[in-house]
């Protein structure tokens, strides 16, 4: 039913309401709220069509593969984006996410692998809750960032005495430093409980004597990094008062941005067993299209969570 | 339609003259009911605002009356000399009465371009002349069209966007965007100046309930606090009371800065880096320049205010050849309309006027022919119609044409005379 459906469809849907954010910059029009929600609600519906697709077609574990990982982190921020835009309709939120939606949708593309995982039915639950507590922990990291850089914005305005651009117009600091601080938290719990789902993961298959994944893996490694860095910022805010101040949670969003990125490139660039891989010159990369029964290869039975 | 516009504004009447042909909402609606005493069948709207008095005038008669006639009218109803009144006063006339209802009501000939309060007022006046059955079909097009237009240019372009005052500026491009609400802040203001008032009366419409008043005369904090249900406290709590505020307005008559630096140090250690926003509006500065260098202290002394408010006047010039281009085209159409209202009893009689020899001689030619179907009959009928239409339709054609500039009386009157038009 949705087989037409591909990613440049809800690229080009996401790319088009992102140009009408931009052309806030420029002129001022009546209707254009209204045009870019539907833009963009257009695109999460085909966007949700062609993971939907993935789902019934995909072999092995549902929207398992790390394509599918960042269709889906992409498909929440763009949820995220609809729900701030609906809330703030006068604020840009969509010159900010889309840019990232749209990075994620590219990563997808271009660079992630599509090769779904097989989970034996044990670890299936215990997968499911990585692969969405990871997802989420990215989307807050995502949306702190976004929060982080727009509280740096209009910090820098109200410093300056400048009034507010009616063209660009930012949420309150108020408003940003409790999305902020609440996107930090989230995102540590999130990560938290990815990784010890991970370790369970990791558990199981040691139990079944299927292949484990070390615990060196750049990815692992990175993702325990971001935890470890998550987890310093919360206490740091709990323990130590002046760490609250806005200006310093808005670094400390954009810092986990920093660390998040190597978490992603360590997943993509560096030789890690994380998504099943053994061997990365089989992978089947920046095809665009969905893997088929004849082209699932799977490296073992079981996950090989971090 | 004969329409127009006397009275006197800003522009070139003093505010004490203005003062004295000023209305207030009674002597209006009693001015109106004198109006149509003097002037029966003449609509009329009266619009009294702080920087103008006009009054519309508009008839389908001949003539309206003359700008010595509403002028005698005015200085009447205000017990002034009528020579005195009439040398202030200024007429528009048909499409420049239009334009400049549509400008008034858009709020491009006020004092402050773009401020607000003006619209309301114009609706107000109108509803108010309706009330006193001083209007009909005439200043109800026109009215109707300038609420349409005004917020037609404030929908397009951005000439309302921008505050313009001191206080509104302080608010609505500084307080609002560091706090996301204000019912939970605690507002403090220090001194009883006037525009911490007017900053406080903005800062209560966003939802500010906790006020504090400090003043080194403690009566006149109190009396302050009472006026905005907040609490007053002595001098000696200025300190402790800056600890807990997220939000000061300061407008001492002090001869220096009433909070230096170091008191501010002090001050900020039991803080938690929550954020505080000072609006210094005191000239000499009442807080030390340096405390805005912190980073949660938002310091705007009167000067940031006012240079933030003349930003805001030059931008809302930069919208004025666009709303002045809304108010062109909408006055055309708007005449247009009317004009074409004007001819179209006129179109009417020659249709009329048309159709009976019409119908009369196709009855006699159908009388003749009783052997015609009825398909045929209908088809002779459509084409009898086709020459009527065709025949009227070059002079229908020149009387539109004629009627986008102005009323075509001169071909209007030719067209009664050759077709024998009557009322």
């Amino acid at each position: 039913m949705f087989c037409g459906v591909s990613t440049i469809c809800f690229s080009a849907s996401y790319g088009v309401a992102l140009a009408l954010e931009l052309s806030r910059l420029l002129f001022r029009s009546g209707g254009r709220a209204a045009v870019t929600l539907g833009f963009a609600g257009a695109g999460l519906v085909a966007h949700t069509a062609f993971l939907y697709n993935r789902a019934l077609t995909e072999v092995g574990a549902s929207l398992s593969s790390e394509r599918d990982w960042y269709l889906v982190a992409s498909w929440v921020l763009v949820v995220v984006y609809l729900h701030l835009a609906v809330l703030h309709p006068k604020t840009p939120f969509g010159l900010f996410l889309l840019p990232l939606v749209l990075g994620l949708i590219g990563t997808a593309t271009f660079l992630a692998p599509s090769e779904p995982l097989a989970r034996e039915p044990a670890s299936r639950i215990w997968g499911a809750i990585h692969g969405i507590s990871i997802v989420l922990a990215t989307v807050s990291v995502l949306v702190g960032f976004v929060a982080g850089l727009m509280y740096l914005g209009q910090v820098r305005r109200l410093k300056h005495k400048r009034p507010s651009a009616n063209r660009l117009r930012l949420p309150s600091l108020e408003w940003l430093r409790w999305t902020n601080s609440r996107a930090i938290i989230l995102s540590t719990l999130m990560l938290g409980l990815g990784v010890l789902s991970g370790m369970v993961l990791n558990l199981i298959n040691f139990r079944d004597k299927a292949e484990r994944l070390s615990w060196n893996d750049p990815v692992v490694l990175s993702t325990w990094l971001l935890f470890f860095w998550l987890l310093a910022a919360v206490i740091l805010s709990a323990v130590y008062r002046p760490a609250r101040q806005g200006h310093k949670v808005a670094y400390l969003t954009l810092a986990s941005f920093l660390f998040f990125v190597l978490m992603l490139a360590a997943g993509l660039l560096m030789d890690s067993r994380h998504w099943g891989r053994v061997e990365r010159g089989n992978e089947n990369r920046g095809t665009g299209s969905a893997p088929t029964r004849a082209d699932f290869r799977p490296s073992s039975p079981g996950g090989r969570p971090c | 339609m004969l329409m127009q516009v006397v009275g006197c504004s800003h522009h070139g009447t003093s505010l004490a003259m203005r003062e004295r042909l000023t209305f207030t909402p009674e002597q209006t609606r009693e001015a109106l009911d004198h109006w149509r005493r003097v002037f029966p069948g003449v609509e009329a709207v009266l619009l009294s605002t702080c920087n103008r008095v006009e009054i519309y005038a508009a008839t389908e008669r001949e003539s309206t009356p003359t700008l010595d006639q509403i002028g005698k009218f005015l200085a009447r109803f205000h017990g002034l000399a009528p020579a005195e009144v009439v040398e202030h006063l200024y007429q528009h006339n048909d499409e420049a009465a239009v334009q400049h209802l549509f400008s008034v009501a858009a709020s491009l000939d006020s004092m402050v371009l773009g401020e607000p309060q003006i619209l309301a007022q114009v609706k107000q006046a109108y509803q108010v002349a309706t009330e006193q059955d001083n209007t009909g079909p005439l200043m109800h097009a026109v009215f109707q069209a300038a609420l349409r237009v005004a917020r037609r240019v404030a929908s397009e372009t951005n000439l309302h966007q921008r505050r313009v005052s001191v206080p509104s500026v302080a608010v609505a491009d500084f307080a609002r965007q560091i706090f996301e609400r204000f019912d939970d802040k605690e507002t403090l203001v220090i001194g009883a100046g006037e525009m911490a008032e007017e900053t406080l009366r903005y800062l209560q419409e966003e939802g500010a309930r906790r006020i504090t008043v400090v003043n080194r005369n403690f009566p006149r904090a109190e009396e302050l606090a009472g006026r905005w249900r907040g609490r007053a406290l002595a001098w000696e709590n200025l300190l402790p009371a800056l600890t807990a505020a997220d939000l000061v307005i300061s407008t001492t008559g002090a001869e220096g800065a009433i909070v230096t630096a170091d008191q501010f140090a002090a001050v900020a250690s039991g803080r938690s880096a929550r954020p505080l926003l000072i609006l210094d509006l005191a000239v000499p500065r009442d807080f030390d320049p340096v405390i805005g260098d912190r980073p949660d202290v938002y310091l705007y002394s009167i000067d940031d205010l006012q240079e933030a408010c003349q930003r805001n006047r030059s931008e809302r010039d930069k919208e004025l050849p666009a709303a002045t281009h809304i108010i062109e085209q909408e006055t055309a159409r708007f005449m247009a309309e009317m004009y074409h209202r004007t001819i179209g009893p006129v179109i009417e009689r020659l249709r009329l006027g048309w159709q009976k020899p019409k119908e009369e001689e196709l009855q006699r030619l159908l009388n003749k022919l009783p052997q015609v179907d009825d398909h045929a009959r209908d088809e002779i009928r459509r084409s009898f119609d086709r020459l009527v239409n065709k025949l009227l339709h070059p002079p229908l054609e020149s009387l539109r044409d004629e009627s986008r500039d102005g009323v075509p009386r001169g071909l209007l009157d030719a067209l009664a005379r050759l077709f024998q038009l009557k009322d």
